[in-house]
């Protein structure tokens, strides 16, 4: 939580004091609050994201598509609690991905281009959840839950999670290329330009992922260096930029219709005087 | 435009050409003999690319006008292809 | 479509080079946007990678590789290097053109830069059509797993390359949305493709 600005000459002034008061003090006053809440939520569901995938299912990153079925059946068995309980999370937590995508789509209605840009990409990111994430999740969790069923069957259930997790990033791309374009039409001076070109980095190497659905073995395949890894990183500093990005637009935010404001608390931007002129 | 613009321009074209044309040679390959790995070839024709690349930076790309962080970082990129591409060819040639 | 945010025309002598600051030599400046810079210096990092990988596994199956390159054709491809390089120099004669007011000179640059980037495509893709009624496809071997990739991916750049110029003419077109910023722009991501190409045409045509 940004530490709020002690100069304001106002009767409702931003406290200091402990953190419960100063977060207390802000819940019922900031005029920011859902925006912040909104940034938390992706924070903590892409730290959530992380542990469950990375961790506890070890389902990033991916096994090999060029296993036999006995080996894919001995991979099932051997994370089998991980993916009940990690995946058990991820159902739960899912509805995080809403704050996320409106935050976003927030940040293209704050610019001065037109309202579709940000629909289209509530409507695509919304959509993507499923072939994205959650289609893993169910077939793997369907697959471990089980692990008498026929070999074959098991072997069917971890090619469908995983082309659909990797092999699916076109609806991902598409929602990256309506972000760029709304960057760069924007007037409001809201993302930087450079992240708008960066989105369009993000979108190329999902493009590279598709050959997944070709190769069993190699740098192509859904685990390949160029397929998986390479994308991962790109994908891995595209999320962390844009979450410091969104940080720094609800900062600077002053709730004008016009450009944003530059970084630097300022009397318009100050959560204190915000507050005081909504009410 | 000005006169002395275009006649570089040309001139930096004509180089890049030159240095196009000459892989014609470097990279010919004579049917008759088996074709073997080459370091020579490789090591000259990745330095050649970077060579182009480079020129293509300053001339067209007018890094010989911009800020020195620019230029050394358009520089270092150049650097850090010839030390990726080499050093990979020529270290998966040695652990064979 | 809406005016992309850029400057205006920027400052100029009668030789084309940028007001100096000093009277001696001309003032520094970054061209076209710097957002534009850090996508292509971060897409050249990227690149590194494919071709570092690349690199790497030719060198653990030299024959193979050897004898699937025998099938490019090296003065096909020495032919798209060549076409590119003219484009390049078409595009760079735009800029300058347009820095000193020349805007159908410009213009004129422009649109013989796309001209060459149709060139280029239609080489590939008759290059691509002949390899594959040869039998060599994206996933007949390694060689031309990557040869497929890096030609694909340096293809769809180019394509993107022509929303680029497209934007540079548009902006040429109309005095009123002139903005030297935007064709400057478009000129790095275009020169771009072609120092892309160059390098890949070096790894896959040349390369042993």
């Amino acid at each position: 939580m940004s530490a709020p600005a002690t100069e304001a000459v106002s009767p409702l002034e931003a406290p200091s004091g402990s953190p419960l008061h100063r977060i207390a003090w802000h819940w019922r006053h900031n005029p920011k609050r859902e925006l912040w809440l909104a940034w938390w939520t992706i924070v903590a569901f892409y730290q959530l994201f992380f542990l469950v995938f990375f961790v506890l299912t070890r389902t990033q990153p991916p096994p090999s598509p060029g296993w036999d079925v006995a080996r894919v059946v001995q991979w099932f068995h051997h994370h089998h609690y991980g993916l009940l309980i990690g995946f058990g999370i991820m159902f739960l937590i899912t509805g995080m991905t809403a704050p996320s995508n409106a935050l976003i789509a927030y940040s293209m209605r704050r610019m001065s281009v037109s309202p579709a840009f940000a629909y289209s990409y509530l409507v695509l990111y919304s959509l993507s959840a499923i072939p994205g994430m959650l289609l893993m999740c169910i077939a793997l969790t369907v697959g471990a839950m089980r692990p008498d069923r026929d070999p074959e069957l098991i072997s069917w259930l971890y090619d469908f999670a995983f082309l659909s997790f990797v092999g699916t990033m076109g609806v991902f791309l598409i929602g990256s290329l309506v972000w760029m374009l709304a960057i760069l039409l924007d007037r409001n001076r809201v993302l930087p330009k450079w992240f708008g070109y960066l989105n369009l980095c993000n979108a190329l190497t999902e493009i590279v992922v598709s050959p997944a659905w070709i190769f069993k073995t190699g740098v192509f395949a859904w685990n390949g260096l160029i397929a998986w890894w390479i994308d991962m990183v790109v994908f891995g500093l595209y999320t962390g930029v844009f979450i410091f990005l969104l940080r720094r637009m609800i900062q600077r935010e002053g709730f004008g219709t016009g450009p944003l404001p530059d970084l630097a608390p300022t009397k318009e931007t100050d959560p204190s005087a915000l507050a005081e002129t909504a009410q | 435009m000005n006169a002395l613009i275009k006649k570089r321009l040309l001139v930096v074209w004509l180089v890049l050409a030159s240095i196009t044309l000459v892989y014609l040679w470097v990279g010919s390959v004579d049917p008759a003999s088996a074709v073997r790995p080459s370091a020579v070839v490789t090591s000259s024709a990745i330095v050649m690319a970077l060579i182009k690349v480079r020129i293509i930076f300053r001339e067209f790309m007018e890094t010989r006008h911009a800020p020195v962080l620019l230029r050394r970082l358009t520089d270092g990129w150049v650097v850090l292809m010839a030390v990726c591409l080499l050093g990979s060819y020529f270290f998966g040639m040695a652990i064979r | 479509m809406t005016d992309l945010a850029g400057a205006g025309p920027r400052p100029h002598r009668v030789d084309g080079k940028p007001d100096a600051k000093d009277g001696n030599k001309p003032a520094e400046f970054v061209p076209g946007q710097p957002d534009m810079w850090a996508f292509v210096l971060f897409e050249a990092l990227v690149f590194t990678s494919y071709f570092v990988v690349y690199m790497i596994f030719r060198t653990r199956s030299p024959e193979l590789y050897l004898q699937s390159q025998a099938h490019l054709s090296l003065r096909i491809g020495v032919f798209e290097t060549l076409v590119l390089l003219v484009s390049s120099w078409s595009m760079a004669r735009c800029v300058q053109a347009a820095r000193q007011g020349a805007y159908r000179s410009a213009l004129t640059n422009a649109l013989l830069t796309m001209f060459l980037g149709v060139v280029f495509l239609v080489a590939k893709v008759f290059e691509w059509t002949r390899l594959i009624r040869m039998g060599f496809g994206f996933s007949s071997n390694e060689f031309f797993s990557h040869y497929f990739f890096l030609t694909g991916i340096h293809f769809l750049h180019l394509l993107i390359g022509f929303v680029a110029v497209g934007v540079i003419v548009y902006q040429l077109r109309s005095p009123a949305r002139r903005s030297q910023e935007l064709v400057e722009t478009g000129a790095t991501y275009w020169h771009t493709v072609d120092f892309l190409w160059i390098v890949i045409f070096a790894l896959l045509y040349v390369v042993r």
